[in-house]
């Protein structure tokens, strides 16, 4: 009893503490883990089987696929091509920075993508002089959608795929038309809110085209071998998580084959490039895991998955609670501990039903929850923080409108595609 | 509102770190800023040439030519300080014969270019004179909006040294547009 009191006290202050962030998350969470491993409610020898390294090293491999690539400038010089793409159209440049940032985010990390291509969507509404904000919201939204597509896009996917033995193929296969369905779903959303405020008039648009022509891509790129090698580095990566099953490798290995083949051929000082890594985040991860551990250990979770198993009457029901819970419950809490609490809950449920299709609505409701509120994913804070620094005020509730509306109409939607194919 | 503010800031320092400041402080190097953005208006253009300008590139002609209302002035000076090592030097027909194919070869380029300049739809006038090149040049800029100088003005160019040091320094103290060519 006691030590389920402890697993609960501890989960709720780490949880709160992760909310608030007024220590780092990755503190709070090693705080979490210590006080666990302590109390010996998640016993020495079964650490290991609670921190899940296939998420730890597939991040870690991918943090350095990314940071290599760009200290290169790839980032930079898709930004600069996707600007002259774009033609000075606001309408365009709405659409096309979605887009890019949808398929970055898909394939690389979130936080990174929206990084490096805010400051060019900035500079481009500077130019065009219009509001930016129609542009910084449509790049969290498809950043945060895009990520749902692959089991590399966003944290919680890396999560369920490692816990659930979820291929690379199967997450495309799943998400993909989800994503895509959303993508359009969100752009008509944005066009139809936005759409008569994105205008220039045409005399301007000939000046704004030929300043962004005037801009030299090739001048982003600031090591022009280690661009190439990334670029290379990065396809092989792609292509080798695309057959990972068939080969029989891990995620996480592809990932940190990936790494070792980049630092090897780009030949960059290996200290620099893996003080880059960033650690923090992989202690928040094993922090955590450790801290839901323990509610698995205390048999909590066990408890709970039984209590949901013998309230829901069908595979439907369970798909449509997880994805709405997950969604709301995303858009409030960081999706990363909400993925790490209900990922046990899941498995546990499997005992007594068919969880297959419960990983594709924690997926979905996870990844796409974070549209909800400016804090809900790391990309919202990512962009609306750069807009404060430009001196471009997003505040909570002007997000809120915006991010609920679409949380709603995506995650139904989404779930739609889910229940045609798993359901109805 | 207070309190998302600062929650807002306390992720992104945790979320970003330091990345952002790099990266912003990397997009300045090619991103143009707001006052660089406004094409500044054209109407008088300073173009130094000397002996050693052999060739001017068409692409020059060209972009000149899209400041409509512009005027050139071509000024071409021969350097006194050559004059005077060939005046302690030579006698005075060997100096009046240097003279002569100096001011022949300035002559001839300058109505090259003359020709070149108003062929694009330019006004031109031009001048030749003795003088020092860098000090000469400096003072004339000051009442032009544009400045455009061949990368071998003043001095002979090398492989390792392919920009001539009199117009190094002439584009590191010009307060006007510069194009080098």
């Amino acid at each position: 009893m006691n030590a389920e009191l402890i697993a609960i006290a501890v989960f709720i202050i780490t949880y709160a503490l992760i909310i608030d962030e007024r220590i780092h998350r990755a503190v709070a969470a090693m705080a979490g883990a210590a006080i666990i491993l302590c109390a010996q409610i998640v016993p020495w020898e079964k650490v290991p089987e609670y921190l899940d390294l296939g998420t730890i090293f597939l991040l870690m491999g991918m943090m350095i696929i990314v940071n290599t690539a760009r200290k290169s400038g790839l980032f930079e010089f898709i930004a600069i091509r996707t600007a002259k793409r774009a033609g000075g159209s606001p309408m365009r440049v709405l659409i096309l920075f979605s887009l890019v940032t949808a398929v970055v985010s898909a394939f690389l990390d979130n936080v990174t993508t929206v990084l490096l291509l805010t400051p060019m969507l900035l500079y481009i509404t500077k130019l065009m002089k219009l509001n930016p904000v129609p542009f910084l919201v449509s790049e969290i939204f498809a950043s945060n959608v895009g990520g749902t597509a692959t089991l590399i896009g966003d944290p919680p996917n890396i999560m369920i795929a490692s816990a659930a033995g979820l291929t690379f193929n199967e997450f495309l296969l799943n998400m993909g038309p989800v994503v895509i369905v959303d993508m359009a779903i969100m752009l008509v959303m944005l066009s139809l809110i936005y759409g008569r405020t994105l205008k220039v008039n045409p005399a301007e648009q000939e000046t704004i085209v030929r300043t962004i022509d005037a801009l030299d891509e090739r001048a982003a790129i600031k090591d022009r071998s280690l661009f190439m090698k990334s670029v290379v580095t990065i396809l092989l990566v792609v292509f080798l998580f695309f057959i990972h099953d068939k080969l029989g490798l891990e995620p996480a290995v592809v990932a940190l084959t990936g790494a070792a083949i980049l630092l090897l051929w780009s030949r960059e000082p290996p200290e620099e490039i893996l003080e880059k890594i960033e650690w923090p985040a992989l202690f928040f991860f094993g922090g955590l895991f450790i801290v839901v551990g323990a509610l698995v250990e205390t048999g909590l979770i066990s408890q709970l998955a039984s209590f949901v198993v013998g309230h829901v009457d069908s595979t439907e029901e369970a798909m449509f609670i997880i994805t709405w819970f997950a969604a709301f419950a995303s858009a409030i809490v960081d999706n990363i501990p909400l993925t790490a609490t209900l990922i046990p809950l899941i498995s546990e449920m499997g005992q007594t039903m068919d969880v297959y299709p419960l990983w594709w609505a924690l997926s979905l409701g996870a990844c796409l929850g974070g549209n909800g509120t400016a804090i809900g994913a790391s990309a919202n804070v990512v962009v609306i923080g750069i807009a404060e620094r430009e001196g471009i005020s997003i505040t909570f509730m002007q997000f809120l409108k915006i991010g609920m509306l679409v949380l709603v109409v995506t995650v139904a939607a989404g779930l739609g595609v889910l229940l045609l194919k798993y359901g109805w | 509102m207070g309190y998302f503010n600062s929650l807002l800031q306390r992720k992104f320092k945790d979320v970003a770190g330091k990345r952002y400041e790099t990266i912003a402080r990397d997009y300045r190097e090619f991103l143009l800023t707001e006052e660089e953005t406004v094409v500044p208006e054209v109407l008088s253009i300073l173009m130094p040439l000397d002996y050693f300008v052999k060739e001017i590139p068409p692409q020059l002609y060209e972009t000149l030519s899209s400041y409509e209302r512009a005027k050139v002035t071509l000024v071409y000076i021969v350097d006194m300080e050559v004059i005077r090592i060939v005046a302690d030097s030579l006698d005075e027909k060997a100096i009046a014969e240097f003279r002569r194919k100096r001011e022949a070869f300035g002559e001839d380029l300058l109505n090259r270019v003359i020709t070149s300049l108003e062929g694009a739809g330019l006004t031109v006038t031009s001048r030749m004179f003795a003088g020092e090149k860098f000090d000469n040049i400096l003072e004339l800029m000051k009442g032009y909006d544009l400045i455009a100088v061949s990368k071998k003005y003043g001095t002979l160019t090398t492989e390792i040294a392919p920009l001539s040091s009199v117009t190094l320094k002439l584009a590191q103290m010009a307060r006007v547009p510069i194009i080098v060519y």
